[in-house]
């Protein structure tokens, strides 16, 4: 019962303070930008800047074949803005391009320099022979730049029969997609829902600190897991609430919401546990500003992984964010998982137990302090 | 109720102790007052005594309880009003109390009652937010009182307050001493300690250097002098006569018997005289 009124009496004071509607007016904001401004799909196009330096008879055929891939058959005639004059050049609008064909190397130089655009010079010598001088921002990854290299080595025609070659076959013919709008849903929950616990709980130790009844809180028989548990359970409760005023309007029926819960409840019993224990270490929330921006950091991470495949080091897999993004994407599926999600959910449940018992040892010895 | 056997306390865990090889005794039903200047160890060792700093050194009882093997229960006997008053600004004065009476493990009082008792009456459903210093402290005592505590802790309980408001405390810690409970009573005020307290330990640096009562103390250091002021040819003349000394006490006499007297009073040492006496230390 003790538990049960101290949790009453933290919702009273959640509800009446500042970070709790912090809170769900992020939520109704990040509802509004999704539901307003986040299209379903993303474009996925491609745009490349062209300059052909070769002779106008070859760079007509060149211009041909990709007049033939073009989506409606014809070229557009544009015009760039180029190092602040207006240039008419063209514009070819394939199925996964848009290919601007400039009309000088300096040109294409300035598209790659300044506007920081993909851009590419072909070119032909008086031997009849294609070479292609890329210009790249730096931050390529060595897989693409071998792409360009290979892709101009070999005739497409050889590309094209090896990939045919290929056989793929899906292990699994009873997979749903997530819409690109979707699909960024996992990412919101673990920072709306669990991780600003972390942030959150801190500030609520602190505060109490900052008013001093924590001190009058420990002279009575009421031992302090309860006090942290009371507190966790605000917190969880907070970003369940948070969590179900984005998603519901966004994903209707489609996730799986008792798994959802669960779900939520043990990451955010995870992260607020981990709050506690940093929090446990300072005195007040600026000295444990910089060690809570750290982890918030970290915990970015396989965020960064998720939306770029590309970037996918193995130690990413040990930041618990990593799972529970795998965890809340299978549940936004809907496809009926539940022991992968409880797997997890088991995992950031006996995470979260062994964080918040060292918190518990921790706040007794300093929680008056 | 209390015992304290060669109590240390360094705050940096080395040997500058803080409190040195403090020693003392509070007896059931007894006002006791722990006096001192700011600084001198009074809180440390209240907070050793109540668990909110850890025992390094030394033997401490506690309500029957020893606070090296310290139980959680001994909260259920014990209460405490900070000098700083700590309660949720948030909540209401009747959330406040009725939050705390929950978490004890014995019969409480009515938040009404305890608001009735400190003057806080109509000011129950008022978030503390929008108290005054004086209120929050008011309600910070009552606080203390809410699950009839054995031993009473109190920090400074009148520090801050107006005399009419210092007046009720004062009162109210006299009701419940009569009622048995026991009073261990911090402060540097030796007005409140001299007016309340059986027994005062002086605390100085740390070091215990005297525990008495205010009356033996009084009677031990202080002068005991009588100032009179009578008329002679129509002129107020006043003067200082040792009561102990034969010769002033024929003036005295002679003085009574042959003067209209205008006043006449005993000159007692104050408690704070006599802690500058003993200690050759101020109190602030």
């Amino acid at each position: 019962m003790k538990l049960f009124y101290s949790f009453v009496k933290e919702l009273k004071l959640a509800s009446r303070g500042f970070y709790f509607y912090v809170e769900i007016f992020m939520a109704a904001l990040i509802l509004a930008v999704f539901l307003f401004l986040v299209p379903d799909n993303f474009e996925k196009k491609g745009t490349e800047y062209i300059y052909l330096d070769m002779p106008s008879e070859a760079s007509d055929i060149f211009l041909k074949k990709i007049l033939d891939e073009d989506l409606d058959g014809k070229v557009e005639n544009i015009k760039i803005k180029i190092n602040k004059k207006e240039k008419n050049d063209l514009l070819y609008t394939t199925e996964d391009k848009n290919i601007y064909i400039l009309k000088s190397r300096e040109d294409v130089v300035y598209m790659a320099d300044k506007e920081r655009k993909v851009a590419a010079v072909v070119k032909m010598d008086e031997n009849y022979k294609m070479s292609y001088e890329y210009f790249l921002q730096g931050y390529e990854s060595d897989r693409y730049k071998n792409l360009l290299k290979i892709i101009n080595v070999e005739s497409s025609e050889t590309l094209e029969a090896t990939m045919n070659n290929q056989d793929v076959r899906p292990i699994s013919t009873d997979f749903k997609f997530l819409s690109d709008k979707e699909n960024m849903m996992p990412s919101v929950l673990v920072f709306n829902g669990s991780l600003m616990g972390l942030f959150i709980i801190a500030a609520y130790i602190f505060l109490d600190k900052q008013e001093g009844v924590i001190k009058a809180y420990a002279l009575t028989p009421s031992p302090v897991w309860i006090y942290l548990m009371s507190k966790v359970a605000v917190i969880m409760v907070t970003s369940i609430i948070s969590s179900f005023i984005i998603l519901i309007p966004i994903m209707g029926t489609q996730p799986d919401y008792i798994l959802l819960l669960v779900l939520l409840i043990t990451t955010g019993f995870f992260s607020s546990s981990l709050g506690l224990l940093i929090a446990s270490f300072y005195k007040n929330i600026m000295q444990a500003f910089g060690a809570i921006y750290a982890f918030m950091i970290l915990m970015v991470l396989p965020s960064i992984a998720y939306f770029i495949p590309s970037w996918n080091p193995s130690f990413i897999k040990l930041i618990p964010t990593y799972p529970m993004l795998e965890g809340f994407k299978s549940v936004l599926l809907g496809n009926g998982d539940w022991s992968y999600v409880l797997t997890i959910s088991g995992g950031f449940l006996v995470a979260g137990m062994i964080l918040f018992l060292i918190s518990n040892m921790r706040y007794k010895k300093t929680l008056m302090r | 109720m209390i015992t304290v056997k060669n109590l240390y306390h360094s705050y940096n865990k080395d040997d500058k102790y803080q409190v040195k090889d403090v020693s003392f005794e509070v007896k059931d039903g007894e006002i006791f007052g722990f006096l001192g200047p700011s600084g001198a160890g009074k809180s440390t060792v209240q907070n050793i005594l109540v668990g909110l700093l850890q025992l390094q050194k030394g033997e401490a009882t506690v309500a029957g309880y020893d606070i090296k093997t310290m139980s959680k229960d001994m909260f259920n006997k014990i209460g405490m009003s900070f000098e700083q008053s700590n309660v949720y600004s948030k909540l209401t004065a009747r959330e406040n109390l009725d939050f705390y009476r929950k978490l004890f493990d014995v019969p409480t009082i009515e938040p009404t009652v305890l608001l009735d008792l400190v003057g806080l009456t109509g000011k129950e459903d008022v978030k503390v937010g929008e108290f005054s210093k004086g209120m929050k402290h008011r309600l910070t005592f009552a606080r203390s009182m809410i699950n009839n505590p054995e031993l009473w802790f109190l920090d400074e309980p009148t520090t801050g307050l107006d005399p009419a408001i210092a007046a009720d405390i004062k009162k109210i810690i006299k009701e419940k001493n009569d009622q048995g409970v026991t009073v261990f009573l911090t402060t540097h005020n030796m007005y409140i300690a001299d007016e309340l307290c059986d027994r005062v330990a002086f605390i100085v640096d740390g070091e215990l250097k005297l525990i008495d009562s205010p009356k033996n103390l009084k009677l031990k250091y202080g002068h005991k002098l009588v100032e009179v002021a009578y008329l002679e040819k129509e002129k107020v003349i006043t003067e200082t006569l040792s009561t102990v000394l034969l010769e002033d006490k024929e003036k005295l006499e002679n003085i009574i018997k042959n003067h209209e007297i205008q006043t006449m009073h005993t000159k007692e040492a104050t408690l704070e005289e006599i802690f500058i006496k003993v200690t050759g230390r101020g109190l602030v």
